[in-house]
């Protein structure tokens, strides 16, 4: 082996240049000359049948080249189907384009090709398309009411998936506890809102019979494997190649209808064509996310201890299912118990269709998990008069109970829940808070306090997705290249939205290589040269990523060295190391060099091979593929503290700190920025942001004036307080981090919120925390008074 | 009200002057983009709201979203190329790089813009105030704290006439 | 999101602006600022056939006292509005009131005329033009006239403009002596379009009598309000301990509060409580050789 210690140095970004200069180079940046513009007619219904579509005008447009519909897109592409064989959900499948009716505001039914985007505007001005207007239903209990309308025709109800699990013997423990307490948690419907929307660029090689196809996308390798398979091609007929990615959040992975349209027309056509959503169509046709009703009824003793636990949750999926619609759900009943001992547990999942735009993942998924959680943590307190943080260390895991199977089957390992919870109160300094909270009580300012305990799931193994009876695969694929020059290049099939893989992965690659960082490029989003990889989310780039180039790194490393003990006259290489691009032997006990470069070695491995040890074969390439454990967890304990302004029910955050414990770190900086970054959309769910449709299906949010994302002024300094113990079964020892801030921020808000309104007798049960519902709370109700919490 | 009516418009951007041919309805941020070259400028939401596709007219922010490029005529534009694009890194693009200040970037452009005028006009300025300049750019990958670092010590930096 | 076609002149003085609009009374609008226009016409919200900048009329841009008045060109940016020291001195609550409008970029461009002339219901520069009793200048090929702030706004976004007319100046008679202000909006986030907003100004007189109180809200009605004539009663009068709240609560309980959907009338009440109160503690404040 050999030493380096790049792993873990707090270097900046090699991204920065290019970006702070305005030389990124993003979608709408590529230049491909010919190109045509692709724009979309959406349906201004929530639910209607498709009478007739007349474009006769629109085509005789300026610059109109070509108008198409659902009709013509079932002829070039086959129609979607999502049917995994998952038990309680139901298969689903759909055409490319809706044919015979459109099922939420925005559903795309037309596209128009122009010569640029503002005469494909004109034209669709020119289009008449009939509609027979149907009644929508606009949430989960009206979709669910018997003789509601259905979305899907093909389907016998609303109710798209229905699961359920039981552990141990909760009715038991219901049956024998002192105390029920039941708690209630209402969030909202949001959306990633990158701040690039989704877009794209087609182009078609007719004489090769080629497709490439230039997007932003997390998962570039499974993207390619859809759209061949969807354009009946075959997947090396094929290219994805992603440029700089403005922001993705899990909206950026699904091939999308728009996408798969602008695909089949670039070849109908043989012209390239582009695309660029506009923010309108980002907010109401995209990809939504989370709008989730949890319930929990909790089985306690007298001291708050946990019994048992029974967990609803109804989650509203909206319209389409671009991914299997219990699965976000699911996570989140898979992983609740958290940091916690919960001995006998169910639940029940139910996730509705509705006419509203199709759900996805968004930065943590299961965001709402440890509100709940906690939340249920809190309402236990409230009714049992305890703190709630002795609740929490009544019911919370040791390192003496680890590792700890969850009631759901997953491993809970590595985790050190306890520690982050006493260094975030200490950190914070409860005791001076309370001192604070009460002086500025008796001037009428309510302050509080919020905790949040997170667990967080992370870089999904492969055996999870087989446990849980999803078909794909958890493993990672990345290769690493030295040159006759000595340069590095390495590649890995993730891609990059803001995560500074291209500097971590450098970190990660030159420390077995013993090369500087900057030494070593990395090269991801071509499908046509980066390995097959499962792609960017549920925070598996660092672990997933950092382990298999780690791998092929020490592999390349190996191989180095052992052309060095034969250049050497070596036996073995054991004696032997990389250092800054140089090969160094330990000579009594100190390293030396040992008059080799790597180039040297690099040089001879290519150009002169028949120097190198017998049977090996010439040139410096290794290529891995890493699947990690079913699951990695990291924890994390967030303390935050708000003011609640009585009279209007505005909620400020003004302080914020998270203790961390993601394992190894590739680079702290990122780490931090990632918590930084999760935790402010974590903040901004909580208090600004939310998805409105009217009961008709109607709609309200299509402008960032209606849809409120945080600015700089509403997210408070975020402190970042690391205590890492290392993960023993990945190979860099890392744990996934990048989503438990928005966990863990939508959990400690509320709390804080709580805290803050005690005197008041109320509980929030609901986000966004606006002025408007925390008045609604308050209305008629005043301080009861000191002593009265 | 179909008439394709483009007119030469001269633009005189980062001290260059650029002649195009654009309908009047054509916003200043695609010609910039499409017709000039000068991709650095983001567009992000087109009305107004985002700050992603901020430049300076005449030294003053301005979205390039509402601005169309016709009334842009006869006036200094100055956009995100006009900084470091040799190397040279303002103390703003500096700093956002010291603080990692940028994860994704497309919002950095527009910040860049800003803050380069907004400094010029308050240069020793509290956190607050940063946090309130900044608040007309949105960013949706960094939660701001580091920014707000990096302008902070971008302004110290402006105040000793030291770029670094 | 790209505006339909539209033809485009950029005058240079108000003559040619007034010509323009008489000849092209219904298909033209006028372009100040923009911020306010253009994303309607990104949106296709707004889908006039022909743009009148009026960016380049040079005579809209000024300052200046006129008399016993305050004149402010049309044109007059937020941003120059907001730090103008002659503003800040003979008018201060319209500086304060400018420099809370959206972003710092947006009050680079926007203008009073257009802030004005879009007529946003809850916009701070309707409000303030309403309490400071302003005077709107307005002219047309066919003459000049002046409307007082109270007839000026009719309507959401609608004002008592003719297509064929453009606003001018803005006049605001000076403060009286001894006379303080307050003014507060409440929004959800830094910038945002106020949810209500209150501005008033309070001349006191001896023994804390009160010789001219003047109020406005925005944000309950499809225009500004007066609402000083809902205070009734000792709080009409006199100054006390409590008087801030007791004018908010007197008011919020009286004033008419239209229904809107996304928020709710009971809550917007409340904010008019609050808000009242803070500003009036602000206009007692503002004058500490009075103490209560």
């Amino acid at each position: 082996m050999t030493e380096g210690r790049t792993i873990g140095a707090a270097l900046l970004r090699r991204e920065d240049y290019r970006f702070v200069t305005g030389q990124g180079r993003y979608l709408d940046d590529v230049v491909v000359p010919g190109s045509l513009h692709a724009h979309f007619v959406r349906s201004p219904h929530a639910h209607a049948r498709i009478r007739s579509i007349d474009v006769a005008a629109a085509r005789q447009a300026e610059g109109v080249v070509a108008i198409v519909s659902g009709r013509e897109l079932a002829e070039w592409t086959t129609p979607y189907r999502m049917a995994p064989p998952i038990e309680g959900l139901r298969a689903v499948g759909f055409p490319t384009l809706p044919i015979d009716k459109v099922r939420f505001i925005g559903d795309p039914v037309l596209c128009i090709v122009a010569r640029d985007r503002y005469l494909a505007e004109d034209a669709a001005e020119l289009v008449t398309i009939d509609y027979d207007v149907l009644e929508a239903v606009a949430d989960f209990d009206s979709a669910l009411a018997a003789d509601a309308p259905l979305v899907d025709e093909a389907l016998p109800d609303n109710l798209i998936s229905h699961q359920s699990f039981t552990t141990g013997d909760p009715g038991r423990s219901f049956a024998e506890a002192e105390v029920v307490v039941e708690a209630s948690f209402h969030q909202q419907r949001q959306t990633h809102a990158p701040i690039e929307t989704r877009g794209c660029c087609a182009i078609w090689d007719q004489g090769r019979q080629h497709l490439t196809m230039h997007i932003g996308n997390q998962v570039p390798h499974p993207f390619r494997t859809q759209l061949a398979a969807r354009m009946r091609l075959s997947e090396s007929q094929v290219t994805v190649i992603c440029p700089d990615i403005g922001g993705a959040f899990g909206q950026k992975i699904a091939l999308y209808r728009e996408e798969l349209t602008v695909a089949a027309l670039a070849r109908a056509l043989r012209r390239p064509v582009r695309w660029r959503e506009d923010r309108a169509e980002n907010l109401i046709a995209a990809s939504h996310a989370r709008e989730d009703v949890a319930r929990t009824r909790t089985a306690v003793n007298g001291h708050g201890r946990i019994l048992g636990l029974e967990l609803e949750i109804s989650e509203d999926f909206g319209a389409y299912c671009f991914y299997p619609a219990n699965y976000l759900a699911r996570v989140v009943a898979m992983i609740l118990s958290g940091p916690y001992r919960i001995p006998n547990y169910a639940y029940d999942i139910k996730v509705a269709l509705t006419n509203k735009c199709g759900n996805g993942p968004m930065r943590a998924p299961m965001a709402i998990t440890s509100w709940v959680m906690e939340g249920t943590i809190e309402a236990i307190a409230r009714r049992l008069s305890l703190d709630p943080v002795e609740v929490r260390r009544v019911n919370m895991l040791g390192a003496a109970d680890l590792p700890y199977q969850m009631p759901t089957g997953l491993l809970l390992e590595d985790v050190t829940p306890r520690e982050a919870l006493e260094r975030g109160l200490q950190a914070f300094d409860i005791v001076a808070f309370r001192a604070r909270q009460a002086a500025d009580r008796a001037c009428g300012i309510y302050r509080g306090v919020g905790l949040c305990c997170v667990v967080e799931s992370t870089t999904y193994g492969s055996a999870f997705y087989k446990a849980a009876g999803i078909p794909g695969s958890g493993h990672e694929s990345g290769w690493v290249k030295i040159e006759p020059s000595g340069a590095v290049n390495a590649s890995v099939g993730l891609m990059a939205s803001g995560q500074g893989y291209e500097t971590t992965f450098a970190q990660v690659v030159a420390e077995p290589l013993g090369v500087d960082p900057n030494e070593v490029r990395i090269h991801m989003g071509n499908t046509d040269t980066a390995p097959y990889g499962m792609g960017s989310r549920g925070a598996r780039g660092g672990t997933a990523g950092g382990s298999v180039l780690l791998s092929a790194a020490r592999a390349l490393s190996d191989k180095v060295l052992t052309i060095a003990a034969t250049l050497l006259g070596l036996n073995t290489s054991g004696e032997l190391r990389l250092h800054a691009s140089r090969v160094e032997r330990r000579l009594g006990g100190a390293w030396t060099d040992a008059g080799l470069s790597l180039a040297d070695v690099a040089r001879v491995a290519y150009l002169d091979p028949l120097r190198l040890p017998p049977g090996m074969e010439p040139g410096l390439e290794a290529h891995r593929s890493y699947d990690p454990p079913p699951m990695t967890f990291s924890n994390a304990m967030h303390v935050c503290e708000v003011c609640v302004d009585v009279p209007t029910g505005k909620v400020t955050v003004e302080r914020y700190l998270v203790v961390e414990d993601c394992g190894t770190v590739l680079n702290p900086l990122i780490v931090r920025g990632q918590q930084q970054g999760a935790i402010a959309m974590g903040i901004s769910g909580a208090l600004l942001e939310e998805i409105v449709y009217d009961e008709n299906g109607q709609n309200r949010s299509g402008s960032f004036a209606d849809y409120l994302l945080a600015t700089a002024v509403e997210i408070p300094p975020i402190e970042v307080i690391s205590q890492h113990t290392v993960n023993r079964k990945t190979l860099t020892g890392s744990k996934g981090m990048s989503e438990g801030g928005v966990m863990g921020a939508t959990g400690a808000v509320p709390s804080a919120v709580n805290d803050a309104l005690a005197p008041f007798g109320v509980v929030a049960e609901r986000q966004p925390l606006s002025p408007m519902y925390i008045r609604s709370l308050l209305r008629g109700r005043a301080d009861r008074g000191p002593g009265q919490n | 009200m179909s008439q394709f009516d483009p007119v030469p418009i001269v633009l005189d951007i980062n001290g260059t002057q650029y002649r195009v041919f654009a309908e009047p309805r054509r916003l200043l941020s695609d010609v910039l983009r499409d017709d000039c070259g000068l991709t650095g400028t983001h567009v992000g939401c087109e009305h107004g709201v985002c700050g992603a596709c901020t430049i300076l007219l005449d030294g003053a922010p301005t979205r390039a979203c509402l601005t169309y490029a016709v009334q842009a005529q006869h006036h200094e534009i100055t956009t995100i190329e006009a900084f470091g694009g040799d190397g040279n890194l303002s103390p703003v693009q500096q700093a956002l790089h010291e603080e990692h200040g940028l994860q994704c970037g497309f919002c950095t452009p527009g910040i860049v813009v800003t803050m380069e005028a907004w400094l010029a006009e308050n240069p020793d300025p509290t956190d607050a105030e940063i946090r309130n300049a900044l608040s007309g750019n949105l960013c949706r990958c960094t939660g701001y704290h580091n920014i707000v670092a990096a302008i902070a010590k971008a302004a110290a930096r402006r105040r000793e006439g030291s770029p670094t | 999101m790209k505006p339909g076609v539209f033809s485009y002149e950029a005058p240079a003085t108000v003559q040619e602006v007034l010509q323009s609009l008489a000849a092209r009374t219904d298909s033209a609008k006028l372009i100040a600022g923009g911020q306010s226009l253009a994303p309607m016409l990104n949106m296709r919200l707004a889908r006039p056939e022909h743009l009148i900048d009026i960016n380049g009329v040079s005579e809209l841009s000024g300052i200046a006292i006129q008399g016993d008045r305050l004149s402010i060109g049309a044109l007059v940016r937020h941003d120059a509005l907001a730090r103008s020291e002659l503003v800040g001195s003979c008018c201060p609550m319209l500086a304060h009131a400018a420099g809370t409008i959206g972003h710092y970029a947006i009050r680079k461009r926007g203008t009073i005329g257009g802030s004005l002339a879009h007529a946003d219901p809850a916009a701070q520069l309707p409000l303030v033009a309403l309490v400071l009793d302003a005077e709107m200048e307005i002219r047309s090929a066919r003459g000049t006239r002046t409307v007082a702030a109270r007839d000026f706004f009719q309507s959401i976004f609608t004002t008592i403009l003719e297509p064929d007319e453009l606003l001018v100046a803005i006049h605001v008679p000076q403060s009286r002596p001894r006379e303080s202000w307050g003014f507060r909006l409440f929004n959800r986030r830094a910038g945002d379009f106020a949810i209500v907003s209150v501005a008033a100004t309070l001349a006191r007189g001896d023994n804390d009598s009160i010789l001219r109180l003047r109020l406005a809200i925005g944000g309950i009605g499809p225009v500004p309000v007066r609402a000083e004539q809902l205070v009734v009663g000792d709080p009409a009068r006199l100054l006390s301990k409590d008087w801030p709240a007791r004018v908010g609560a007197m008011v919020a309980d009286t004033i008419e509060i239209q229904d809107n959907e996304q928020i709710p009338v009971a809550f917007r009440k409340e904010l008019v409580a609050a808000l009242i109160r803070e500003v009036l503690d602000q206009a007692v404040d503002r004058i500490p050789e009075h103490p209560l």
